[in-house]
């Protein structure tokens, strides 16, 4: 049995389908990501128990298996009475998982605002609140946008890991096709093209959006 | 079952989940040495070989490749074990991450080390190894160690492909007691176990090399 | 409006702060009348700057008092917004927000802990620019300008908040010897509208023509409180005369 073109061709269709489903859990994959691992870094900063305990769930999060972490929330929220469907468990799994990561990113992006930028805002008067808002996040985001970037693509790439939990994605659609017609070598070729040309495609998308940045002449 | 005696049912797997991570290791830093030193030496089309067989290490999800390896290759006549499978492909991946860390340490060095050796009446590969490595490896350290956890936790995936490492059986171990809380706490601790060291490890290699540069800013 | 404000701007009585072990100052006791003028100078470490950031909390003291108008700083965070919103303060490294433009630098604070709108405080804004003669940059982000501007944009910022009074730590230390004028200037012209201001500088033309008093620190005390031509003629104490030596 050798690679079939027109049967890769012919299921190209199928598996396309639930793309969507991808670049749903990707971008709600990243907001969620980006807000908690923003989150967990602020309150790191606030306060003596702050700092260790999100040092600790941080440290945890990224010394833990995504696909363990992933079953953990599948198989142990129902037992709680919490039952919710795959996408949304996956989603927030995503999210949790890459906002360990993202949270040593900001943690970076933060501490190389240089220090009077803090004073200033503070002699200004600024609430706590608003000094994070304009002052600190606008200018790491600015320092963080490659790092946090290839994270992005990094989620992207995990989303595959929703098919372990029954959700319909394209390589669970992949596999059933396999199992359908036992014919493995197409599907996954199909579906690993697919995840490879996404995964390049945004990666560039990240490398423009960088050299913009830091062509702008804000930068200065 | 007290969590005690669910981890001692897990931590039966942990030589696969070892062995994996070693074998894993054999492909990844041959391959990120030798791949990222070849990225560094070429130029023009065979430079854009090389790219492309670590991008797609290292670019394709890793969980696609070993379904797509462990179920495609029998049908092309490859016979390959599990174990193969998830080591060379878990390998392959870091490997792909630790190759371009070889390639920006090597970049980051001032191109007088290089002319210094020339002058010195050194060929380029006695260079490489005698000048540019040395001092490179320093920069590539913290990346290696982040990329080692990433294999060890990257070994789950072979659950997925019939091989009883410690994930396997939590998973075969909650499918008889229906006790998920208390079998995956207990999978996550054991994970954690592992990998918290050198988390620890990288951390402060890390704050060694960037010495002098540590700020922090309360807020 | 004037009479209305209490006329003791800033009264610190027996402060003291470390550093750790290390004690950066050592009872101070200043009293600053509204309107007042004051420069202070000394060598480098003697806790000139220290000592005016702990005016707005910048720094926190450990013993003593500080008032500014009749709010005495502790750790009750409302009386240290109260007390920010009334100080204004110029930093020896501008510290511009390189991330807005001129105008948005100078409209932020009127907007969000002043809550004026929008259009009030760009007119405010602009006007303030047109002061300290840069109107024109408005638009353009810091980093597109030079120095002596970028400072004078800083003093056309603090302004905008309408402080009673300014803190200069070092205004003119970090720019190049063509624009420290220019910055002066600006400064002198504040000083005879009446601001109440407090100024860490060794620009002794300027501390001849505006301030009222010289303050000369050392090693975190106020060694000598002088009038600026006495002090800089026929300094008192003999590290102000080692200090002046030094320095011209």
């Amino acid at each position: 049995m050798t690679f079939d073109p027109e049967f890769a061709l012919s299921i190209l269709p199928r598996i396309l389908s639930t793309i969507t489903t991808t670049l749903f859990a990707t971008i709600i994959g990243c907001m969620g990501a980006a807000a908690l691992g923003f989150l967990w870094e602020i309150v790191r900063r606030s306060s003596k128990p702050g700092r260790y305990t999100m040092r600790f769930l941080i440290d945890f999060i990224r010394s833990t298996p995504l696909l363990v972490q992933i079953y953990f929330f599948y198989f142990v929220l129902p037992e709680y009475g919490l039952t919710l469907p795959g996408l949304v468990v996956g989603v927030l799994a995503l999210s949790l998982y890459y906002s360990g990561y993202l949270a040593e990113v900001f943690k970076g992006g933060i501490d190389s605002i240089p220090a009077g930028q803090f004073e200033a805002a503070k002699a200004l008067g600024l609430s706590r609140l608003q000094l994070i808002m304009f002052v600190i996040a606008p200018q790491m985001l600015r320092n963080v946008a490659a790092p946090m970037g290839n994270y992005f693509v990094s989620l992207l790439k995990a989303t595959p890991y929703l098919a372990i939990i029954a959700v319909p994605e394209m390589l669970s659609v992949a596999l059933e096709i396999a199992s359908e017609t036992f014919r493995y070598t197409e599907p996954m070729t199909v579906v690993g093209i697919i995840f490879l040309t996404l995964a390049l495609c945004f990666s560039g998308l990240v490398k423009v959006i960088e050299s913009r940045l830091r062509l702008s002449p804000k930068a200065g | 079952m007290s969590l005690f005696d669910i981890m001692a049912s897990i931590l039966v797997g942990i030589n696969v989940t070892m062995k994996v991570t070693l074998y894993g290791m054999l492909y990844a830093v041959p391959f990120a040495f030798v791949f990222g030193v070849a990225q560094h030496f070429t130029n023009g089309i065979p430079r854009l070989i090389v790219t492309s067989i670590i991008e797609f290490w290292r670019s394709s999800p890793v969980i696609i490749l070993i379904y797509g390896f462990y179920f495609s290759l029998p049908g092309l006549g490859i016979n390959l074990s599990a174990m193969t499978v998830g080591a060379m492909v878990l390998g392959l991946n870091i490997g792909g991450y630790g190759s371009q860390a070889v390639r920006a340490a090597l970049q980051a060095l001032d191109p007088g080390q290089v002319e210094a050796g020339y002058a010195l009446g050194f060929r380029r590969l006695r260079i490489l190894y005698l000048i540019e490595l040395p001092q490179a490896l320093a920069a590539m350290t913290p990346t290696f160690i982040n990329q080692f956890i990433q294999l060890v936790k990257g070994t789950s995936l072979v659950s997925l492909v019939t091989l009883a490492d410690m994930t396997f059986l939590a998973k075969a171990l909650s499918q008889i007691h229906y006790a998920p809380a208390k079998i995956y706490t207990a999978l996550l601790i054991v994970y954690f176990l592992m990998c918290y060291p050198a988390t620890i490890v990288g951390r402060m290699i890390e704050r060694r090399v960037s010495r002098g540069r540590e700020v922090s800013h309360d807020l | 409006m004037q009479s209305a404000l209490p006329p003791i701007a800033v009264a610190l009585s027996n402060v003291s702060k470390w550093y750790g072990k290390f004690q950066v100052l050592t009872d101070i006791n200043l009293t600053v009348k509204r309107g007042e003028k004051i420069v202070i100078c000394g060598p480098s470490g003697s806790g000139k700057s220290t000592m005016i950031r702990c005016i707005n909390r910048l720094e926190g003291h450990q013993r003593g008092k500080i008032v500014v108008g009749d709010t005495e700083l502790t750790n009750d965070l409302k009386k240290v917004d109260e007390v920010r919103r009334d100080v204004g303060m110029v930093f020896q490294h501008f510290n511009l927000f390189p991330h807005l433009t001129i105008l948005q630098n100078c409209t932020l604070a009127p907007i969000w802990v002043r809550k004026m709108s929008r259009r009030d405080a760009e007119e405010v804004a602009m006007d303030y620019l047109q002061r300290v003669k840069i109107p024109e940059q408005a638009h353009k982000y810091p980093g597109q300008l030079s120095g002596g501007q970028q400072q004078r944009v800083a003093i056309a910022r603090s302004l905008c908040m309408n402080p009673k009074i300014m803190l200069f730590d070092e205004p003119t230390s970090a720019l190049d010897p063509e624009m420290v004028k220019e910055v002066l200037d600006t400064m002198v012209s504040l000083a005879s509208d009446g601001m109440t201001m407090l100024c860490v500088t060794h620009e002794m033309g300027f501390a001849r023509e505006v301030a009222d008093r010289v303050i000369f620190m050392d090693a975190g005390q106020i060694v000598e409180t002088n009038a600026p031509e006495a002090f800089f003629s026929t300094p008192q104490h003999p590290r102000s005369k080692l200090f002046l030596s030094q320095i011209l």
